[in-house]
């Protein structure tokens, strides 16, 4: 799929996130990060905990301010100060689903107000009755029932409760949706259900989503393309199989090399790589990120793209 | 499929039907969060007793001066020698004090003016500090000079403070209900940014700030319900160290006036006659303690109630 045909729902550019720690101390956790996101896709986050994904999430939701750079949602720009009336229009558009759903629904309310939480804010219903309407409706879509309302959050089980905040997010209509590793505190068994029903959601709504995860198994499940980030970079972009086929940054390939298999044989044999950013090239020369094939970007230097182009190459003519 | 088992009859198994939507069933019966709160607060017998004795005091205190019709100023038996100073007795529940008058109104007319004051002053505090304390918890701009407001007001000694006003403004119920509202109110709004800042980050809140609600829904359906433990732990503190206050200032003569019955004008009045009649100290002290304590305790068993932690 060439993706220059593809319209941009919404753009990052050349992003920093940065946390004053005081004392001009400042931690950096995002990095110059650079990417598209095509309307329809489900595009992944993955890096290991600290690395900057969650926040960069958080960006987009503007919970945590850029420090440089923008993030453009529908060609207009979202980040730093926008006009309210582009606040509620990117509130309705952008919605966000929470890692852990105990502690993202108000213990104290019941699901009823929980989920019409984003139509009470907007006023998205023109009578009490349509709003009951909605609120089924949202229920029903993601597998609850409507007597569940009059209940509070703790009476729930751990894939019902973000079930709760799925059908919260979608009441409001979204566009675009940032799940930040939404099935990691879920049981293994429901895990299933919570990621078929978002992909159903997706299909159904034409949805985009920003999914944050660390499992790589779950990602290889649901993403459309797959970026890696380490320490706040971006290190590597490109489509899901490509990105499990060809992995070429050291990091990548220390990431997959991490995936545990199913099989004790293949299991016992599994080859751990350790990253160690030390075997990067030490030039001093400023990384940048290098298209190595069409959709397949790496962030390198200059002496740093050939070795991975004749990598490339050589494991493109192992695989024919 | 109708396939026959060896025996040639029908097979007694059949497939069952499988109800998705029964999966999702929760059995439980309704949580209701004031109920709950009730079930747990009667569950303890002590508390029931302590709260029924709480509501007898209160409710006498409020209604028996009205037929009592007690006076300060008024001591229609303060010629006759023999009304004077009578030991507790049939006639005399209470027996009699200084001047003739009966202990027994003495008591539940200060009794009432400490808890009308206690009530207004905890009322006040409670409504300003909660209202300035939530907002102050939320805005970083507002803490910075807030926080100075605090530091100055806080350091104010408030005995010096009572006594300033008490003579500005003359010694009455109004100037006392005034003294006591002045700067207890920050140290109210002071405990709720503390309570506020440490929930305002949680997830939950976040979730909200995506969905587009405002600071002011924020904090009435999100931060508030949670805090109602903490404030009615607050308060029931509140309440007793007011009437302590209250019975205080007046003792050091900065409280109600000589037309307004007092229990600690009359706690300060009666210490010189402890020698020769303790029961004139001992019931106003009684009194204010039992008063004290069991609104103490009902209101500490009502925060823990108001805690859902305790409804499972």
């Amino acid at each position: 799929m060439s993706n220059e045909n593809r319209e941009v729902i919404l753009s990052i550019k050349h992003v920093d996130v940065t946390f004053d720690q005081g004392h001009k101390r400042k931690l950096v956790a995002v990095k110059d990060a650079n990417f598209d996101i095509y309307k329809g896709e489900t595009f992944a986050l993955v890096g290991e905990s600290g690395s900057g994904k969650t926040t960069l999430g958080r960006a987009i939701m503007r919970i945590n301010p850029c420090s440089a750079g923008e993030i453009v949602f529908e060609g207009k720009r979202i980040s730093g100060k926008i006009s309210r009336e582009e606040d509620r229009n990117v509130v309705r558009n952008i919605q966000m689903i929470f890692q852990d759903p105990a502690a993202s629904l108000n213990e104290r309310a019941t699901i009823d107000y929980c989920v019409s939480e984003g139509l009470y804010n907007f006023h998205l219903y023109s009578s009490e009755e349509e709003r009951i309407a909605k609120v089924d409706k949202a229920l029903e879509d993601v597998g609850l029932l409507p007597e569940h309302k009059s209940r509070y959050p703790h009476e729930f089980s751990g894939g019902q409760r973000q079930r709760v905040g799925i059908a919260r997010a979608m009441i409001m209509d979204p566009k675009f949706i940032v799940a930040d590793e939404p099935i990691s505190a879920l049981d293994v068994s429901i895990r299933a259900q919570v990621l078929n029903l978002m992909n159903k959601l997706k299909a159904e709504r034409n949805l985009t989503y920003l999914f944050i995860a660390h499992d790589l198994s779950v990602v290889r499940f649901i993403a459309d393309r797959i970026a890696v980030i380490h320490h706040g970079e971006i290190v590597e972009i490109a489509e899901s199989e490509t990105l499990f086929k060809y992995p070429i940054h050291p990091y990548t390939t220390a990431l997959l090399s991490t995936v545990p298999m199913p099989d004790p044989l293949v299991e016992k044999n599994r080859k751990h790589i350790v990253y160690d950013p030390n075997q990067l090239d030490q030039s001093g020369e400023e990384r940048q990120m290098r298209e190595l094939r069409p959709g397949h970007f790496v962030h390198c230097t200059s002496k740093e793209f050939a070795e991975y182009e004749e990598k490339i190459a050589k494991m493109e003519q192992d695989r024919n | 499929m109708e396939e026959k088992n060896i025996t040639g009859e029908k097979d007694l198994f059949g497939f069952a039907s499988f109800d998705k939507y029964e999966s999702e069933h929760i059995a439980a019966p309704q949580y209701s969060y004031w109920k709950s709160v009730w079930r747990t607060f009667i569950k303890n017998k002590f508390t029931v007793a302590v709260a029924i004795l709480m509501i007898v005091l209160v409710l006498f205190a409020l209604i028996q001066p009205m037929f009592s019709g007690y006076d300060p100023l008024y001591a229609p038996n303060v010629t006759d020698e023999s009304m004077r100073f009578v030991k507790p007795c049939k006639e005399h529940i209470f027996g009699t004090d200084n001047v003739g008058n009966e202990v027994f109104d003495v008591v539940w007319a200060g009794a009432r003016n400490s808890i009308i004051i206690s009530f207004v002053c905890t009322f006040i505090n409670m409504i300003i500090g909660i209202t300035i304390g939530a907002i102050w918890g939320f805005s970083k701009k507002m803490d910075k000079w807030m926080i100075e407001v605090y530091n100055i007001v806080s350091n104010v000694p408030f005995l010096l403070l009572a006594m300033i006003l008490s003579y500005v403004l003359g010694a009455g119920m109004g100037t006392l209900i005034f003294v006591m509202c002045i700067t207890d109110w920050i140290f109210v709004a002071y405990f709720i940014r503390t309570q506020v800042m440490i929930i305002r980050d949680r997830e939950y809140n976040l979730a909200s700030k995506c969905l587009g609600t405002s600071t002011w829904t924020m904090i009435k359906n999100n931060i508030l319900p949670y805090l109602i433990s903490v404030i009615m732990t607050y308060v029931a503190r509140m309440i007793p160290s007011l009437i302590s206050y209250e019975v205080f200032l007046s003792y050091m003569g900065l409280g109600l006036g000589v037309t307004k019955a007092s229990l600690g004008r009359m706690i300060s009045i009666y210490t010189s006659y402890m020698n020769g009649y303790p029961h004139l100290f001992w019931i106003p002290v009684i009194v204010l303690a039992l008063l004290s304590v069991s609104l103490y305790i009902v209101g500490q068993k009502l925060a823990d109630a108001a805690d859902p932690r305790t409804h499972m």
